[in-house]
């Protein structure tokens, strides 16, 4: 049995998380830069689902990751509740966003509901910058504590530690990359990529376009809370200025070059985006000049990024006859 | 009060007459193109910092510095349009990540050139004052009002006097049928691109004197001319005048009422509320299917 591109991806991607604390363990500046790089997975997960499956942009969705980290923060520090129900908690507030703001928006097509989404992420930013009381405003909100350890006989898994944290961002970017798998294997996901493709047709075929729509929307922002949290859980501070516009935008990118409409998408691009470059050595701006141009050349030659070029050497390696619908 | 509400109206202006700079631009490019230009923010921010090196060290002389800059943004212009948005005409999505990798390119380009910190250039008219009783404000607040007033009158002169005015407009109502009757669209693409990026030029040479140049000072008006488009509706020219004018009246009035950190909070909820009463615009034109 030939497996397929996405699955074969999957299996490789999940091995190389699974055993990167035994082959890094001992170089904690990589642990470090691939931890952070799963803080973006989650997020650019929850984009996918929005972009890459159900064909809407949004420029605002790390304003939703902030509603989600904030929340989770202040769960942990100021109410004392354990990790998990505040992760739970900050998925709520986020994903409870998206419903309120996904309701009337989501009615707006193209650029209108574009714009939307890159107004909303500004009054989030704002509101994050100048809610001093709640958010700490620019300053932001410093000393988040770190999950508590967990005792499995005499096995401790201590969640301060790098090693550990790499586990715990790991387990749930492995989670929150399982349902992203389940979904669009389902007739709910199917019924999302048709809107992408033709949402007249789809809607004249029967699917509810306007709950599709606002379901994917709400699951993208729940999704992004969650990642927006397990950042702030890992620098241990939130700040407004790791949820305005350009980490917006950065994350759209992030997705576009891994290859929107992939299920390894978003992680091979918050790889390719965030530890590429801090391993090659590239200072800062450079990078993002770089990253620029790698757009450009992308929008113009291969939309379907580095996972659609990919995909195109491996069904030439396999030699399998192309049966999927082309991303478009 | 009353001395207040005059400061922060012509403050709002100023301010506004910039924006309807930005929206000009934002609205001819979405009007005849259907292409929505994120990144005229950072062309605005290049105009700026293009000012100040003609002005150092080459003309010396301001208003030449601002021509100079005009002219170079044009060609910028230009090569935008040829290289990156002609082959992804009708593509929204990689038009956006396409002005969305600009955006990259540019603003840290120039961080790469010019350094992160803030520059700064006074010409006699930013630091002549004009009095009004207690007010004074800079000559330069009524230079920016005056030029962008004469900027949208020989604008509208060009659209409807001009044999190429008129092609822009043609191009923009019924492609198809430009074409029929002998106008070539890419020569209008490229012509809209040009002035589009030469009045986001003209805005940060005017703009870039009175506050400071910056890698991010086209962030702000971007977005503030992005909801005057909306507000006045994509696509026409007077909604963006008026909508640009408003915005920066209304935000400047209401820091009279509320803390000036939510001015902005409030300029994206009225945006977020247009679109969703109204997505047309004040002066817009319903297009079935398109809201």
């Amino acid at each position: 049995m030939k497996l397929s591109f996405s699955t074969a991806a999957a299996i490789v991607i999940l091995a190389f998380g699974a055993l990167a604390p035994f082959i890094f363990g001992g170089q904690p500046y990589i642990l470090y830069v691939l931890t952070l790089a799963l803080c973006y997975t989650i997020p650019a997960i929850g984009v996918n689902i929005l972009y890459g499956y159900t064909g809407l942009v949004s420029l605002g969705h790390m304003g939703f990751a902030g509603v989600g980290a904030y929340t989770t923060a202040l769960l942990m520090k100021d109410v004392g509740l354990p990790f998990v129900p505040s992760l739970f908690g900050g998925m709520f507030a986020a994903g409870f966003l998206g419903f309120l703001v996904g309701i009337p928006c989501l009615r707006l097509r193209s650029h209108y509901f574009i714009i939307v989404t890159l107004a909303v992420g500004m009054i989030l930013y704002t509101l994050f910058n100048n809610l001093d009381g709640l958010t700490g405003g620019a300053e932001g909100l410093p000393g988040i504590p770190r999950p508590g350890n967990i005792e499995i006989g005499s096995f401790v898994l201590d969640f301060r530690s790098l090693t550990g944290f790499y586990v715990l961002t790991f387990i749930i970017a492995a989670l929150t990359f399982g349902l992203q798998y389940i979904l669009v294997r389902s007739d709910f996901g199917r019924s999302l990529s048709s809107l992408r493709q033709d949402e007249s047709l789809a809607a004249a075929r029967g699917v509810n376009v306007f709950g599709h729509k606002l379901a994917a929307f709400v699951l993208s922002t729940a999704i992004a809370g969650v990642g927006g949290a397990m950042k702030v859980l890992f620098l241990r501070a939130a700040a407004p200025l790791s949820f305005d516009m350009h980490e917006s935008i950065n994350l759209m990118m992030m997705l576009i070059l891994g290859g929107a409409g992939y299920l390894v998408g978003p992680v091979i691009g918050a790889i390719t985006f965030i530890a590429l470059p801090e391993f090659l050595r590239i200072a800062a701006e450079m990078r993002l000049i770089f990253f620029g141009f790698v757009l450009l050349i992308l929008a113009r030659f291969a939309p379907r990024g580095i996972c659609g070029a990919a995909e195109a050497a491996y069904r030439k390696l396999t030699d399998k006859e192309a049966n999927v619908v082309r991303y478009t | 009060m009353a001395t207040a509400i005059l400061e922060q109206f012509i403050n709002g202006a100023m301010m506004g007459s910039i924006y309807v700079l930005m929206a000009l631009g934002m609205v001819l490019i979405y009007g005849v193109m259907h292409v929505l230009n994120f990144a005229h923010g950072v062309l605005f921010m290049v105009g700026g910092y293009l000012t100040h090196l003609f002005f150092f060290s080459w003309t010396g002389s301001y208003p030449l510095a601002i021509l100079c800059s005009m002219v170079a943004l044009a060609a910028i212009g230009v090569v935008l349009e040829r290289l990156v948005f002609r082959a992804l005409r009708d593509n929204l999505r990689m038009q956006i990540v396409s002005s969305l990798g600009l955006i990259l390119i540019i603003q840290n380009g120039v961080v790469q050139i010019w350094g992160p910190h803030a520059l700064q250039m006074r010409p006699a008219s930013v630091e002549t004052l004009v009095k009004f009783g207690q007010l004074s404000f800079t000559l330069q607040h009524f230079v920016i009002m005056g030029v962008v007033a004469a900027a949208v009158v020989v604008l509208y002169l060009f659209l409807t006097h001009t044999r190429l005015g008129t092609a822009m407009r043609a191009t923009s109502q019924a492609p198809e049928a430009a074409v029929v009757v002998g106008i070539d669209p890419n020569r209008v693409y490229t012509l809209t691109f040009m002035i589009a990026c030469a009045l986001a030029g003209l805005g940060g040479a005017l703009l870039g004197p009175l506050f400071l140049i910056f890698p991010q000072m086209g962030d702000a008006p971007m977005l503030k001319a992005l909801s005057a488009i909306v507000i006045g509706g994509m696509g026409s020219v007077p909604g963006a005048i008026v909508g640009g004018l408003g915005i920066g009246i209304v935000e400047s009035l209401s820091t009279l009422v509320i803390p000036t950190d939510y001015r902005d909070t409030i300029t994206f909820g009225v945006l977020i509320l247009m679109l969703l009463i109204r997505p047309w615009g004040i002066f817009g034109v319903r297009v079935r299917g398109e809201d």
